[in-house]
């Protein structure tokens, strides 16, 4: 029964930091090489599994390097060791609207960032009227949408990005933006998406929308993984740390910064 | 191979990226398209103006077309140099304008720059186009070349892309890249044989002999410049009506398949630590 829909297995990833960062030939000629780093692990030899149909939060402070996994698992970054597999398609919502072009109008966005997304043309005329039922921009559909308000910008872009219908779904704090009825809408699409079987895994930092949505749940700190397993129990340990003050606000101080 | 495929299979996006460059770059334009034209008019009248009719400059009739028309002559080899221009110019910036879509959502990311190519591509075939067009008014006999004119056309966008591709990496690690490209352009303009004939470069070259005690003329190296051949081929075929030397076909064919090949392979080197470099 229990499927893996994503396989986490040893990931590292490591960020130059960089003292001295000049991107021009002069620094790199007078030196020899092009910066002064020192590596940073922004994720440290993580290690778990995301259950098919499961919905999956990562908890865990500003700077733990949950934005840093997601990335690897859309294939944005590449971790220096270890593995990420996802298995089926996944569509990343790491900012939506990324990719629209402010001058053209709603209409071409919707093609235009399908397509980004990995849509065939034929998919998003299928799926079009979905879309912009979904995301409640009618109206304005043929308006450049410069001439949107930021509410709308989003509800459009997460519209898209909802109908690719990927197998795994991942979504980055971007749902704090959009207003309670859209909010409402959202979390809808994600039970419908778990009943369909698919997999959802999810960012917030809103503990309450965790607990209520998700079933499954991984806590970070500082690039390592504290826990994973059931959400309730994951969640519960990463607010009590905060309470018992044991580490994770201590240590958090100097990455948020 | 594999990456053949995977470019191959997003030619959608591709045309959906070049579509929002041509879309939106004319938007709330009252001319559109037309502005195209404006450019390479305003640079064939000033340089009509200066070099034909101040310095003189006078190239050889067509041969065998018969024609004697200094603008015409001067946009057979302009229009493709400002092809060129652009597409390495917008190619190069294609990256690190679009940083946020590459940190945001993963596609291949060669598309960006080739939809540039592609972008710059649609204006050129307008112009040239527009640029048969009035030498067949003037009485070139140009129809008959068209064929071959499309295939100069496609192995300099080739050579072009190819040079884009690395430009626009240099430029993610290197910003100063673009201000050199500036200048080397410049300069590389005038190092082609646009605005004055090659056969003057040939003359001085043999008056002057070989490089310091060397047989190496000033002629030999000219011609290193890959753009030196390509204008040729365009001005045998659109001007002379005549086909061009199998050997420059040899050399044009040459630079495009080795730009191209180069700036896939580095390209593809570093298109993976695109998102964090950026
Ligand atoms: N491109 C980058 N270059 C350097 N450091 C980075 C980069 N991206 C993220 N980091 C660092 O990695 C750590 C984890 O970041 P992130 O994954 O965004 O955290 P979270 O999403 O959990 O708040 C942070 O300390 C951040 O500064
Ligand atoms: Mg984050």
């Amino acid at each position: 029964m229990t499927e893996i829909a994503v396989q986490v297995d040893h990931v590292s990833k490591s960020f130059r930091l960089y003292h001295e960062r000049n991107q021009s030939l002069k620094s790199a000629i007078m030196r020899g090489r092009t910066s002064v780093h020192e590596d940073f692990w922004a994720l440290d030899d993580v290690t778990f599994d995301v259950p098919t149909g499961s919905t999956f939060g990562l908890i865990g402070s500003n700077g733990s390097g949950k934005s840093t996994l997601l990335k690897c698992l859309a294939k944005i970054y590449f971790p220096n060791k270890g593995e990420i597999t996802p298995f089926g398609r996944i569509a990343a919502m790491l900012e939506v609207g990324s990719g629209f072009h402010t001058e053209l109008s709603g209409r071409e966005n919707i093609f235009l960032n399908g397509s980004i997304l990995g849509m065939t043309k034929k998919e998003v005329t299928s799926k079009f009227d979905e879309i912009v039922e979904f995301s409640g921009v009618e109206q304005f559909i043929d308006q450049p949408v410069k001439n949107y308000s930021s509410g709308m910008y989003v509800r459009l872009g997460f519209a898209i990005a909802i109908n690719v219908d990927p197998d795994i779904l991942v979504v980055d704090e971007v749902l704090a933006v959009g207003d309670a009825e859209f909010q409402e809408k959202c979390l809808q699409k994600f039970r419908d998406f778990r009943t369909a079987g698919k997999t959802v895994i999810l960012v917030s930092h809103d503990m309450g929308s965790i607990s209520t949505m998700c079933d499954q749940a991984a806590w970070l700190r500082n690039g390592q993984l504290v826990v994973a397993g059931p959400a309730d129990s994951t969640i519960k340990a990463y607010t009590d740390s905060f309470s018992t003050g044991s580490g994770d606000p201590a240590t958090s101080g100097d990455t948020e910064g | 191979m594999r990456y053949l495929k995977e470019v191959f299979s997003a030619r959608e996006l591709l045309a959906n990226l070049t579509l929002r460059e041509i879309r939106g770059k004319y938007k709330r334009t009252i001319f559109g398209q037309l502005w195209s034209l404006a450019n390479p008019l305003a640079l064939m009248l000033i340089y009509t103006f200066v070099f034909a009719f101040i310095f003189r400059v006078r190239p050889d009739k067509g041969d065998p077309s018969g024609l004697d028309v200094f603008a015409l002559w001067l946009l057979c080899g302009l229009l493709p140099w400002t092809f060129f221009a652009n597409v390495v110019n917008m190619g190069l910036a294609s990256l690190v304008t679009n940083s946020g879509l590459i940190q945001k959502v993963y596609f291949t990311r060669i598309v960006l720059p080739l939809s540039m190519v592609a972008s710059a591509a649609y204006n050129w075939i307008f112009e040239m186009g527009v640029l048969i067009i009035a030498l067949i008014i003037v009485g070139a006999w140009v129809l008959p070349w068209i064929p071959l004119v499309i295939l100069i056309m496609l192995l300099l966008a080739i050579f072009a892309a190819g040079v884009a591709l690395m430009l626009s990496i240099a430029n993610v690690y290197f910003r100063d890249t673009q201000y050199f490209l500036t200048i080397i352009l410049q300069l590389w303009m005038y190092l082609t044989p646009i605005i004055y004939p090659s056969s003057l470069v040939v003359a001085q070259s043999a008056r002057v002999g070989g490089l310091f005690g060397t047989s190496i003329t000033v002629s030999d190296i000219y011609h290193l410049n890959p753009m030196q051949h390509f204008v040729e081929v365009f001005r045998n075929l659109l001007y002379d009506n005549r086909f061009p030397d199998l050997g420059e076909w040899l050399v044009c064919t040459g630079w495009a398949v080795g730009s191209i090949v180069i700036g896939t392979i580095v390209f593809r080197r570093n298109e993976r630590n695109l998102a964090e470099t950026l």
